[in-house]
């Protein structure tokens, strides 16, 4: 057993420096990784055995902006040193070496230099990008593999950065080629399910993929379900889809100018009791300026004062140009709008602006979900019904 | 990291200019289409906010894109081309990838037949729940839940805002 675990040793060594020099060759530089894909596409696992000495944490990549193979590097290098070190450790003379499982990714490749403790040594090549389709490829000989590395590398390079996954039986399992990539790829599953985990409320107590798959659902149904009954709300509050209002696109971009908001809530509340019929147009106006103005203050507000969650570690920045395409014609057409309103409707007192921060603080303690109560979506339909029933 | 206040407000914005548009070109919606309009575009504002990176984004879009062009020009029923072409776009989408030859009816003894039906039967809803769900595999399919449920939840306490402060100003009471 000893001697055939030698034998493959040797081949391993040399495939391995084979390989070095080809991965160097084939990776050029780090690339943006924007998406969240990328990130568990390249992902680095280490875990811990029960008779080994090489006890590593099992650590979530970390998800910074710039570009995550750089980080991730980063960490295969910290690594490799203590993987040598406790190699070299005397409690690995032992006859049946510990066999360490270690997937890392093609950035890491350089900093290999395990020599002893391999039991088999596959290489699991795994092709990130923004098509999210991954190629499995495994070769079981080495002579193929340096061949089938070059052919793959040289196409691959052009579509998407190849990422090499190294994949090594762990120790008592099977080493065909099929079942370590079918345990790559559950070991993923795996991975993202416990962020869902620390997603979906309440599903810390679940452990079973089962029963978390049925929280998610319900989870994304009542979602679904909110999102549904808050855009019925929206309709029954405004009479009209007044959104045709000019301001409120130049009040967005320029949020500094914004303060008048206080003021307009006084004098359309006053004008309303005066004469209905035209305080409904300027109220109208006057609301979705106002909506506008809230929600930035209210978003601002939201940003700073709430909490940061856990899902914050999963999410990169993302610099999106307008997908949706704006005419601008729009602008300046309704632009003319404005002139014609009196500009006596911007007189006001500062006391509305304690309303609107009781409505600041209102979103934010309701925006959290009690685990006890996963269809939120219920109380909002009967609020709903009483709505519609007094504006029809 | 993604700040989320600033998606927030990219959000909000994109939603507001596409309401924005639904409401120049066509007046005196009823209750419904109002409704519809508001969800719509709340849709694809925040489809867009991902920016094409994911696949339920695109799928989103991709669905609702046909609706909001053809209402926007006419009135006459636009739902039977867009629904035949999101059928389409999902057919082709399904033959691009090999699909799985399901084997006949096993017997049921066995706990693991059980299990394995039972992840199927929940692997399917979720499927069906998320946009553009139905070709994708497991583990995309987590991943893109991952982030479906993110955006969601960004896009809810957004709509919240704007509702509390609209009732807010038709009752400052």
């Amino acid at each position: 057993m000893l001697h055939c675990v030698n034998m493959t040793v040797l081949e391993r060594q040399q495939a391995r420096t084979r390989k070095c020099h080809q991965q160097d060759q084939d990776q050029d530089q780090d690339y943006q990784r924007s998406s969240l894909f990328d990130v568990f596409s390249s992902s680095i696992t280490m875990d811990g055995y029960d008779d080994s000495s090489l006890h590593m944490p099992v650590m979530p990549p970390p998800a910074p902006a710039p570009s995550s193979s750089s980080a991730l590097s980063r960490t295969t290098t910290s690594i490799a040193p203590r993987v040598a070190s406790s190699l070299a450790s005397p409690t690995l003379g032992k006859k049946r070496k510990p066999l360490t499982q270690k997937v890392v990714a093609g950035g890491g490749g350089g900093g290999e230099q395990q020599s002893e403790n391999i039991k088999k040594d596959k290489k699991v090549k795994v092709s990130g990008g923004e098509e999210e389709s991954s190629k499995m490829s495994e070769q079981t000989n080495k002579e193929e593999v340096a061949s089938a590395e070059n052919s793959k590398g040289s196409s691959e390079a052009q579509n998407h950065k190849p990422d090499y996954i190294h994949v090594r039986a762990r120790r008592g399992q099977a080493t065909d080629s099929h079942s370590l990539a079918e345990r790559v790829r559950r070991e993923k599953i795996s991975e993202r399910m416990k962020y869902l985990q620390d997603l979906v409320p309440g599903c810390n107590k679940i452990t079973g993929k089962a029963g978390m798959l049925d929280e998610i659902i319900n989870y994304v149904q009542s979602l679904q379900r909110q999102v549904e009954f808050l855009s019925m709300k929206l309709a029954a509050v405004n009479p009209r889809l007044d959104l045709n209002i000019d301001d409120l696109f130049a009040k967005e971009v320029f949020p500094a100018c914004a303060p008048n908001f206080q003021s307009i809530g006084m004098a359309s509340s006053s004008e309303m009791s005066n004469n209905p019929a035209a305080a409904a147009a300027y109220l109208d106006f006057s609301s979705v300026q106002q909506l506008v103005s809230c929600s930035n203050g209210l978003i601002n507000n939201i940003g700073m004062s709430m909490n940061p969650s856990p899902d914050m570690g999963i999410r990169k920045t993302i610099a999106p140009p307008l997908s949706v395409s704006l005419p601008e014609t729009f602008l300046d057409s309704s632009s003319c709008f404005t002139q014609a309103l009196p500009p006596s409707i911007w007189e006001g007192e500062f006391q509305i602006q304690n309303l609107y921060n009781v409505a600041f603080d209102q979103p934010i303690r309701t925006s959290s979900f009690p685990p006890s109560h996963p269809f939120t979506g219920l109380v909002e339909a009967s609020n709903l019904k009483m709505e519609m029933e007094m504006e029809m | 990291m993604r700040n989320q206040s600033s998606v927030k407000q990219e959000f909000l914005r994109k939603w507001i200019t596409g309401l924005r548009r639904y409401s120049c070109e066509k007046k005196n919606m009823s209750f419904f289409e109002r409704k519809k309009a508001i969800k719509l575009s709340a849709d694809l504002a925040m489809a867009s906010t991902r920016d094409k990176t994911t696949r339920w984004s695109q799928a989103l879009i991709a669905n609702n894109t046909d609706n909001v062009f053809i209402a926007s020009s006419s009135s006459s029923s636009p739902k039977k081309s867009s629904s035949s072409r999101s059928r389409n776009m999902t057919t082709l989408m399904r033959r691009s990838r090999p699909t799985r030859v399901k084997s006949a009816k096993k017997e049921m003894s066995s706990a693991r037949c059980i299990a394995k039906r039972l992840m199927e039967k929940r692997t399917r809803k979720l499927k069906n729940l998320l946009p553009g769900g139905e070709s994708m595999d497991e583990g995309c399919l987590v991943a893109e839940t991952l982030d479906y449920i993110q955006s969601l939840r960004d896009q809810i306490e957004v709509m919240r805002c704007l509702v509390t402060a609209s009732q807010l100003i038709i009752n400052p009471s």
